[in-house]
């Protein structure tokens, strides 16, 4: 990551950090446009949880696919609904200060490591000695192994 | 030969993809604790051939790996049908484990070209240029595609055929074409067709359960030309005040506890905020959609919970199935408690994937002692890691709490329960959850915590009272009392499936624990407060991640057991699998549609209750004989509601000897007041059971005929009076 080359991860966060911003400038469709708010739902429900979780280091496993995925959206439409939230109760709710401070949420996320989940980053480690002797012996199960089945 | 074994397949396998990368990034992290995991990846890939040889492959874990080749009973049969994302041997032997050992007798050369294409399926001993239409017709994806196509036609034929304009009785039952049903059922059956291929091709069921997800919940929303369900329309209605206002009141007071909502804002805030990036007047150009939205962004969470807890696809994928059918509690709709539930999931699948402690195991990750379809434990996580999840989790919870009351507290006691256990014993979590809870009901909450803590005295341990649905009688006439047995009936087999799999399946129940503590979790709820009637229906909701899980165990029995009763069990299962969903599928339909008269109003009745309320001067009093209609908290802020039927039915009953006079006596003096009875109200009161059938006709009439009460507007939607407090006495 040392050199500024395009790679697809590269490319990958290049275009969430812009996210935000073509979602911005689709707002200056007229209301109710598929060309609207295709691009603002598409921001909002999936741009800030992908901005935190999918940048790792060394890329998320593909276990973790699937879980960066799903956590996806309901971690976005939680940022959004803080965002949302905070504007409304401080009186200072517009639609541009909505998306502009969701936009640059998710421009500087997206340039940071992404938040290590375990299973996105393969880290945790069992403690030793931590499994109790006991347990060691029976790794296999007893049936079937004589029949093939 | 296509596969057409007895098996449905298993297979651990996250969607398609390369266990090489896989095994790439566990080097990367501490390889050697993660034999469970390895396993997982590998059972994916040989599991989808033979029935017995996911389990056998489960066994082959790590250090004992060599003794699993030979439990692979059907380790010979061509690997025909596929893994497209299959390249097990040399990514196997990379991980430099004793483990590849099984690799090569799970995964025999033929099945490496397909890798990466679902090519026609053919095994060597078959003629191979037999006409490409046959093979492809022949090919798992032909058979997974078929129904879907034919699902698909027929439920778009059916689209335009749904009467939803002339609903009587029984909802959109009887107003639902025949190739509907045919639809839903061929999906059904499509849907069993694809769990035979689960392991390997999980698009498949992903694509039938996105799929049944949208032919079961999408028909409103394409068809109703007004807000579907008079709760949606009451939050269209608090959105659309919110973006007038600008901002909440918490402490203000507004009538009918509608001061709750600017206490709880935070899902109103995000939906008034879509309603001004999509640049549309109001939230109901979008509301209709919510139920399907709200399920397509809970399958993959919940996918998830699941895969924590079993390997086997056909088990993950069933649950899934079976969640959506048995989700027929209508709290779909664009709802706090909605999106709350999406949170909680989401919570709840984090803490069971990150949340193990370390050390805590035990036999849970030998699998010798698990079920064959049981997915070892997590691996174990750091205190750093899981401080980091709890702050990833921090927003989540945050806007939980900041959407809505009771959520927090289910959730509170989901981690509680799962306290209990010492895989899970996170206190931090539990106390950061229990502190944003208690911040919130003390400062933007305060109002409606503190009634509600002195409400519990009184219903504190009344596990009757707050249990009952609803504060009125049994639904009368036999729509409603359809309805009322379909719920019934579905409570009854999705409870039995799941009692009798927690009964069979120890070893089941011993790794999916956490699951059994979700479920059981909300069920103190009871002692504690009746939440306006709806408590039975949010127990069940809560409880059912966890049902569903083990009902669906109940139907899939372990692929890897090779003793008589097994064998036994797969047979009766292979015909009582699709019996039960078909049931299910059965069930929900009453349960989710067979009340629709009183969730769909034509335009011409919302019409008639907007000119109603805007003819009614500010402050006016508006009454209703239940708030179960569209539009009835139209600017809300600007008058006084009574929906008057919504008490004991002893209360409605007396008041029918006299409904002007019941009427009069409690409007205040010199307040000015309508009455608005529509048609979609007239469904409610019976369908909830507020008044006896022909009630609300002779309510009606008798309104009509009183000199107390002034006919302003008369349609065939519905009749506006206003009180006449002068002319009457």
């Amino acid at each position: 990551m040392a050199h500024p080359r395009l790679t697809p991860r590269v490319q990958r966060r290049a275009a969430l950090a812009a996210s935000g911003w073509v979602a911005l400038a689709a707002t200056a469709f007229p209301g109710g446009s598929p060309l609207r708010w295709i691009p603002v739902l598409a921001f909002v429900a999936l741009a800030p949880g992908l901005a935190l979780l999918l940048p790792q280091p060394l890329g998320l496993r593909p276990g973790a696919r699937l879980e960066a995925l799903a956590l996806a959206a309901p971690v976005s439409l939680s940022v959004a609904t803080l965002v949302a939230t905070t504007l409304f109760l401080t009186k200072a709710f517009s639609l541009t200060f909505f998306l502009v401070v969701l936009a640059l949420f998710v421009s500087v996320a997206s340039t940071l490591p992404g938040v290590p989940l375990p299973a996105a980053t393969r880290g945790a480690v069992e403690r030793d000695g931590a499994r109790s002797p006991r347990f060691e012996m029976p790794l296999f199960r007893r049936r079937g192994t004589g029949g093939g089945g | 030969m296509q596969r057409q074994g007895p098996a449905p397949v298993t297979g651990s396998g996250v969607p398609p993809q390369s266990p090489a990368t896989d095994r790439e990034a566990e080097e990367a992290g501490t390889a050697d604790n993660r034999p469970e995991e390895r396993e997982a990846e590998r059972r994916e890939a040989p599991t989808g051939e033979a029935p017995t040889g996911e389990a056998a492959a489960g066994e082959s874990v790590g250090p004992e790996a060599g003794k699993s080749a030979s439990a692979i009973p059907e380790a010979g049969k061509p690997a025909s049908a596929i893994p497209e994302f299959r390249k097990p041997s040399p990514a196997i032997s990379e991980a430099g484990k004793p483990a590849p050992t099984t690799a090569p007798a799970e995964a025999p050369a033929p099945a490496g070209p397909e890798a990466g294409t679902p090519a026609p399926v053919g095994s060597a001993s078959r003629p191979v240029r037999r006409g490409r239409l046959t093979a492809a017709l022949r090919s798992p994806d032909a058979l997974n595609l078929v129904p879907l196509l034919v699902a698909a036609a027929l439920w778009l034929w059916a689209l335009p055929g749904i009467d939803f304009r002339d609903i009587e009785e029984f909802g959109l039952l009887d107003r639902f074409p025949l190739t509907f049903y045919a639809a839903l059922t061929v999906l059904t059956c499509g849907f069993v067709l694809t769990l035979r291929r689960a392991g390997t091709a999980p698009l498949w069921p992903a694509t039938y359960c996105a799929a049944m997800l949208v032919a079961l919940k999408a028909p409103p929303a394409i068809l109703y030309d007004t807000v579907r369900y008079a709760w949606a329309s009451k939050h269209d209605a608090i959105i659309s005040r919110l973006l007038h206002e600008g901002t909440v009141h918490p402490g203000r007071e507004l009538s009918g506890g509608m001061g709750a909502y600017d206490q709880w804002p935070g899902f109103f805030s995000l939906d008034a905020a879509l309603v001004r990036a999509f640049g549309v007047d109001a939230a109901a150009s979008f509301i209709n959609w919510a139920p399907v939205a709200l399920g397509l962004l809970t399958v993959p969470v919940l996918i998830l919970v699941y895969r924590t807890f079993s390997d086997d696809w056909r088990l993950v994928w069933t649950g899934v199935w079976i969640f959506q059918l048995a989700n027929w509690v209508g709290q779909d709709y664009l709802s706090p408690q909605g999106f709350s539930y999406l949170l909680y999931l989401t919570v709840f699948a984090v803490v069971v994937r990150h949340f193990v402690l370390p050390g805590s195991a035990g036999t849970l990750r030998d699998r010798g002692t698990l079920d064959p379809a049981a997915a070892a434990v997590p691996p174990p996580t750091t205190t750093r890691q899981r401080a980091v999840a709890v702050l990833i989790l921090l927003p989540v919870v945050a806007t939980i709490n900041a959407s809505h009351q009771l959520t927090p507290v289910m959730l509170c006691a989901t981690l509680f329960a799962l306290c209990l256990t010492r895989r899970y014993r996170n206190i931090g979590l539990l106390v950061t959850s229990g502190a944003v809870m208690l911040v919130w009901n003390l400062t933007m909450g305060r109002e409606l915590f503190l009634d509600t803590l002195g409400t519990l005295r009184e219903k504190a341990g009344d596990l009757l009272g707050n249990s009952r649905p609803g504060f009125a009688g049994d639904p009368t006439g036999p729509g409603p009392e359809l309805v009322g047995s379909a719920n019934v009936l579905m409570v009854l087999a999705l409870g039995g499936l799941a009692v009798a799999a927690v009964l069979l399946r120890r070893k089941l129940v011993r790794s999916a624990l956490p699951l059994v503590l979700a479920a059981a979790a909300p069920l103190p709820m009871f002692a504690v407060n009746d939440y306006g009637g709806e408590m039975i229906f949010r127990v069940y909701l809560f409880g059912l991640p966890g049902s569903a899980f083990f009902a669906a165990a109940a139907l899939v029995p372990a692929a890897g057991a090779v003793s008589r009763g097994a064998v036994i069990a797969r047979r009766a299962t292979a015909v009582a699998l699709p019996v039960t969903l078909v049931a299910m599928l059965a069930g929900f339909l009453p349960s989710y549609y067979g009340k629709e008269g009183m969730h769909y109003a034509p335009p011409g009745e919302t019409a008639l209750t907007r000119r109603a309320f805007d003819r009614a001067p500010e402050g006016a009093l508006i009454l209703a004989a239940t708030g179960a209609f569209p539009d009835a908290y139209y600017r809300y802020d600007h008058y006084e509601r009574w929906f008057f039927t919504e008490q004991e039915v002893d209360e409605n009953l007396r008041m029918l000897k006299d409904p002007a006079g019941y009427l009069a006596g409690g409007i205040p003096a010199d307040r000015p007041a309508y009455v608005i009875l529509t048609r979609t109200q007239g469904e409610a009161v019976i369908g909830e059971g507020y008044l006896p059938e022909g009630g609300f006709d002779s309510l009606r009439g008798a309104l009509k005929r009183s000199p107390l009460f002034q006919v302003v507007e008369e349609n065939t939607y519905g009749v506006v009076l206003r009180y006449r407090p002068t002319t009457g006495g």
